[in-house]
């Protein structure tokens, strides 16, 4: 009977032990399956070379939703391998209210692993947004709805797209016309060019801002506004991006247009710049880690 | 030899021409090109009514902007660097010591009729023909949900807000820094940059 107890005892300590081994066989599987998902769609298609220019470029952000802090994790990764030293904003930072919490959900939450990194935001207003934000500390906009500064041979220009009235437009020329840096780069919320059904290319901005930007030199234009990727084609030497699709997508908006080179609709995105000398290397990235994009720009030469 | 000389005499005359006509193609193409620019357009030719309206306006601005910063003066400074406590607590001051301070304002105490009027002609006239169709898609597109037009009370934090066409800007009255131009459907408003508080507006501004 003793003998029976013990075999009896030793079965169910086998089948125990089975289930226990198989359950932490199991839970250390999809632990390495899930650690080796996060770490695959890192797919580098920049030189990164020593001593380059890095930087990231994100629009229409402020949802505060789920997805845009997928894309601010997909950031994250790439910064991981990637490490680009300040982020430009297309604006409509923070959508809807704007109070102290609205900060937190709309922009410190989902960029935090960024700004623990001590990686600077740079923004530019959208029609979402007060003009308040010019003072918020992670912005630093220095209190200006339009400024410059410059990074390595990259001078960079914020604009005020919602007002540009006539002191603006004065101020771009006078600034860019002593303007001796090897890069200009201008950035701004609503798109000269663009194809998207919603809004499209902003011809009245591009009337006042296109002939100041070809006359001085101007490399690279950047907005958002349409929530959408777009690179568009040259336009008098000029290379424009659409990038508005950080926190807010509108998925299939895109229409075939004779100006677009590329287009990516079907997914919110951001974009990694690196400068090297005469050559500005760009990359498109989706939230879910595709590269949509990827090509080189060389320097105009002035 | 007289001829020959009468000639070379002819020829320089027209190589000179030629220059004199290349210089003043060369000037006129950099005067053309410092005033093409829309947004920098010298500002329309006016009557002297007009004028008048436009001058009383101005005051009216002037004297709401020293109003605003002398109330500014008293609330605490907002930095370069600050807080989003901060800015709230700044904005809502400055929204409720002006509120305090402008509490018998109406509409068009600033708009007054005579400019008001001017306003409308200059938009009906910017707005009209198929080429002014982007402005008017800019200004209509808006999304204006929970927007309340209240004279001293602050624009809807929810609600976009409208582009304001350079082309526009270039032709209506100046304004100072601290205020705005701002359109919400047909209205025409006021509003402090800061504060986002709607100063003034007027109804069917637009055509």
């Amino acid at each position: 009977m003793r003998r029976y107890r013990s075999i009896h005892f030793l079965v169910i300590a086998f089948i125990v032990a089975s289930f226990l081994s198989s359950t932490l066989a199991q839970t250390l599987n999809n632990s390495a399956a899930n650690s080796s998902s996060a770490a695959s769609p890192v797919k580098l298609a920049l030189p990164l070379k020593e001593g380059s220019l890095r930087f990231a470029v994100v629009g229409d952000t402020g949802s505060g939703t789920q997805k845009q802090r997928d894309v601010g994790e997909m950031m994250v990764k790439y910064h991981a391998a990637f490490p680009f030293e300040f982020v430009l904003m297309m604006g409509d930072n923070l959508y809807g209210s704007e109070s102290p919490r609205d900060f937190e959900t709309k922009f410190s939450e989902p960029y935090k692993k960024l700004l623990d990194d001590k990686v600077k935001f740079y923004a530019t207003l959208g029609n979402h947004d007060l003009p308040l934000q010019v003072n918020y500390q992670n912005f630093n906009m220095n209190g200006k709805e339009y400024y410059r500064f410059k990074k390595g041979s990259v001078a960079f220009y914020s604009l005020n797209s919602n007002y540009m009235d006539k002191k603006q437009v004065e101020w771009l020329e006078s600034e860019l016309s002593k303007d001796t840096s090897d890069w200009k780069v201008c950035f701004f919320h609503h798109p000269p060019y663009s194809s998207a059904k919603k809004h499209g290319s902003d011809n009245q901005l591009r009337e006042v801002v296109e002939p100041i930007f070809v006359k001085y030199g101007v490399d690279v234009v950047l907005s958002g506004h349409d929530h959408v990727y777009e690179r568009i084609k040259p336009q008098q030497g000029i290379y424009y991006f659409v990038s508005g699709a950080g926190g807010q997508l509108r998925a299939g908006d895109v229409k075939p247009s004779p100006f677009v080179e590329k287009a990516y609709d079907s997914d919110m995105h951001f974009m990694l710049f690196e400068v090297v000398g005469d050559q500005m290397y760009f990359q498109t990235i989706s939230r879910t880690g595709e590269t949509v994009d990827s090509g080189v720009i060389a320097r105009r030469k002035k | 030899m007289r001829t020959q000389k009468t000639k070379l005499q002819i020829d320089w005359i027209r190589v000179g021409g030629l220059c004199l006509i290349a210089f003043g193609f060369a000037v006129t193409l950099v005067v053309a090109q410092k005033i093409d620019n829309p947004a920098l357009a010298p500002p329309p030719v006016i009557t002297p009514a007009e004028k008048a309206a436009i001058q009383t306006f101005e005051t009216e601005v002037k004297e709401y902007v020293t109003l605003r910063n002398k109330v500014r003066e008293q609330a605490p400074k907002l930095s370069n660097n600050a807080t989003p406590e901060q800015i709230n607590a700044y904005r809502k001051t400055l929204e409720d010591a002006m509120r305090a301070a402008r509490k018998n304002a109406r509409r068009g105490d600033v708009f007054k009729p005579q400019v008001a009027d001017y306003i409308r002609r200059t938009l009906k006239t910017e707005f009209q023909g198929k080429d002014r169709k982007d402005i008017r898609d800019i200004v209509f597109e808006t999304e204006l949900q929970g927007v309340v037009l209240r004279v001293n009370y602050p624009y809807a934090q929810s609600a976009e807000l409208s582009e304001m066409p350079a082309t526009l800007l270039s032709k209506l009255p100046q304004l100072p820094k601290e205020v705005r131009y701002r359109f919400v459907g047909r209205n025409m408003l006021l509003v402090d940059r800061e504060s986002n508080v709607i100063i003034d507006y007027m109804p069917d501004a637009l055509p």
